[in-house]
């Protein structure tokens, strides 16, 4: 017998372990995309049955019910209903409870049952169950319910070929069947809810101490903000530190291919435009690579440890302060790698303007591509020296500071933003803490994998093509024997008509030309500089950029190089990050308006340390 | 003898009595169900605040914990579990 294709949605609550399973099920074998229309992610992959036969998985968004209260809430609704615009309605379902909280999720499993379609439960997770003292009965929970009930531990892929042979059979034998309406009120379905969980366990000892142990120090008022800082120290630190090694490498690498490039092509055109164009502007990019990777390798341990929620405990009362909510932590920490995932993370915000305030303060979190800036500049213009007798180092401390600069921005933005134009309801804070977990290698393994392929994807097709523009713009028209290819080039021109508007804050040309490719990508702002400089990029980066410097420090003031510092703090220009924002708020208005605001900032800031620099003698 | 959630002494079980629905959101309200937080239920506050301000507020329900707010925290009326 062969027929279409028969596709499962994988749905539960929040912390049912529902992507593990997922994960087990279908292995590296992801494909992730939005659904039409809406940004919510679409995960879905394929696994196969013992005989072979294909089946497609989708993992839907968390929920504790059917009414949604935040956008990918209403996804899993409208899936399971059948609603959901370009997505077919499941054949079946396979609905993720967590064996050690069957009291909360078997209410949204009831509800699930009452739609009628074929439904096998998961009873997920019961290694956890029985280290917390619970001995549950599958069989009895099984034949209360009326639907297959498969015990699984995804971690240790027990229950995997169980569970698809029950769906299997479930779609099979199934019959339109009457349906058990569920209880109509929330106290009913939860007596059932709680009922049916007494039933199915056996026995129950309380256990569970060494958590709420945990909890005393980890959410204590003045030890557990204490240890949060730590970790967040330690995690910037280990993205400088670590990713070093790694991106000597890939820089190396990089260079190693200019050089064969080099060798290989003759010199013309396309030569120039391979080596100068898109590898010294791509193979900028991709060193920030090995950053990225690890602050998401901690954004992700943190988060599967089940630490994030107590992290967002943590932060509510500084982020209440200013109208926003510990549910906003978790975004905003991710935008320190790139405001692009940390804007996407906003979705699980449930209120609306807490969720837009969110996200228009996003960019003003110190992104990894503003790194190279402040790295030439910084590396350029502050000497490498200690901060009096102390362990500090000045230029250490410059870059903290610019940090620091971001986020006071960021909350001061946030706090007057809630008081007009996002003005609402007084955001509320709900959430759920999961039990602390020990992550998975290969959980986070996967998560990783993906991250990196969105990043590869957005160097290799935005910042390929607006290098690749630059340098055309750069090189052409070719100038007369005796006058500057730069000067002389469109882009030359138009830095040139830019420059009358920055002149007032201590912008130069350099800057003035590099603050147009820089809308792709911050960084690009110094390959533009390193280009424009004349500088033959062929060589690896560290020593462009060194050599950059050099230039740098005989052509600025130390005035212009702070205002520069000050432009990029806020510096809005990053296309990725407007684009994104137009597709989480559906439409133009936001974007603009973010951008607005963030140039008005940029320019403020500069301004102001421009002419405070200059009065101090340092122009 | 009841008192409001959002003065109730940290570590010691009490049992929910009334909430005071219209003081919260219809979301919110719905979502403390979900949670399974209504009258009735026993709870236990654990952890209340950060440095910088008393909220939010840490509490167990069942084998969950949760995390609200003080202002819905003090629509919620509590009585000693013992009893």
């Amino acid at each position: 017998m062969t027929g279409p294709i028969p596709s499962v949605a994988l749905v539960g609550n929040p912390n049912a372990g529902k992507s593990s399973l997922f994960n087990a099920l279908t292995g590296a074998r992801q494909k992730i995309a939005n659904y039409p229309g809406v940004t919510v992610e679409r995960k879905a992959g394929h696994a196969s049955f013992a005989d072979g036969r294909p089946i497609a998985l989708i993992d839907l968004p968390g929920t504790y019910s059917l009414t949604p209260a935040s956008l990918d809430e209403a996804v899993t609704r409208d899936v399971v209903l059948g609603k959901q615009a370009g997505e077919k309605r499941p054949d079946a379902l396979i609905v993720v409870v967590d064996a050690a909280n069957l009291d909360n999720h078997l209410c949204f499993a009831l509800e699930l049952l009452a739609l009628g379609l074929p439904t096998v439960i998961a009873l997920n997770m019961l290694d956890l169950a029985e280290r917390d003292g619970l001995t549950l009965d599958p069989q009895r929970l099984a034949r209360e319910l009326g639907v297959p009930v498969v015990p699984t531990v995804a971690v240790r892929k027990r229950g995997l070929a169980e569970l698809l042979e029950a769906v299997d059979e479930a779609i099979r034998t199934h019959q339109p069947r009457d349906v058990v309406a569920a209880p109509r009120s929330d106290a009913s379905l939860h007596q059932r809810a709680r009922a049916l969980a007494r039933a199915a366990t056996l026995s129950e000892t309380p256990v569970r101490r060494w958590t709420q142990r945990v909890d005393s120090v980890v959410l204590h008022p003045i030890g557990g903000f204490a240890l949060l800082l730590a970790l967040m120290f330690v995690m910037f630190q280990s993205v400088y530190a670590a990713a070093e090694a790694p991106a000597d490498v890939l820089e190396s690498g990089i260079g190693v291919l200019q050089g064969w490039v080099i060798d290989t092509l003759p010199d013309t055109f396309l030569r120039g435009l391979i080596v100068e164009g898109v590898l010294a502007g791509v193979g900028a990019v991709i060193v920030f690579l090995p950053q990225i990777l690890i602050l998401f390798l901690f954004i992700l341990l943190l988060e599967a440890s089940g630490y994030m929620a107590r992290a967002a405990f943590l932060m509510d009362g500084l982020m209440g302060k200013v109208g926003l909510s510990g549910r906003g932590f978790i975004p905003l920490l991710s935008s320190f790698a790139c405001a692009v995932p940390g804007i996407m993370a906003t979705r699980a915000i449930p209120d609306e303007k807490d969720r837009l305030t969110t996200i228009l303060i996003a960019p003003l979190m110190t992104c990894s591509a503003r790194m190279p800036v402040y790295a030439l500049v910084i590396g350029a213009f502050i000497p490498a020296r200690n901060v009096g007798g102390t362990p500090i180092g000045l230029q250490g401390l410059v870059l903290f500071g610019l940090f620091l600069s971001g986020i006071v921005g960021a909350l001061l933005v946030a706090y007057v933003l809630r008081r007009s134009v996002t003005r609402g309801n007084a955001a509320g804070f709900m959430m759920e803490m999961p039990r602390y977990q020990w992550p998975r290698a290969r959980d986070i393994a996967i998560a990783l994998w993906q991250r990196a392929w969105i990043f590869l994807r957005r160097a290799g097709t935005i910042i390929a093509m607006t290098t690749v523009v630059l340098w055309l713009l750069l090189s052409f028209p070719k100038a007369p024997v005796g006058q500057s290819q730069v000067e002389y080039s469109v882009a030359g021109r138009i830095a040139s008509g830019l420059e009358v508007i920055v002149k007032p804050i201590g912008f130069n040309h350099d800057i003035a030309l590099a603050l147009i490719p820089a809308m792709a990508a911050r960084e690009v702002a110094v390959s533009a500089m390193a280009t424009a400089n004349a500088i033959d990029a062929s060589g690896d980066e560290e020593a462009m950029a060194e050599t950059l410097g050099e230039r740098l420090q005989g052509k600025w003031s130390l005035a212009t190089a702070l205002a520069f510092l000050a432009w990029f703090v806020f510096a809005p220009q990053c296309i990725s990050t407007i684009a994104i924002t137009r597709r989480e708020t559906n439409g133009w208005k936001w974007p603009l308006f973010m951008v607005g605001y963030l140039f008005l900032l940029a320019y403020a800031a500069a301004g102001i340390t421009y002419w405070t620099a200059v009065a101090f003698g340092l122009g | 003898m009841t008192a409001l959630l959002d003065r109730a002494p940290l570590g010691v079980a009490v049992r929910v009595t009334r909430i005071d629905w219209n003081a919260i959101s219809v979301d919110e309200g719905r979502r403390l169900r979900e949670f399974g937080l209504m009258e009735g239920c026993e709870i236990v506050p654990l952890h209340r605040g950060s440095l910088f301000s008393r909220d939010p507020l840490a509490l167990t329900i069942g084998r969950m914990k949760i995390i609200i707010r003080s202002r819905q925290a003090a629509a919620i009326e509590v009585e000693p579990a013992a009893a």
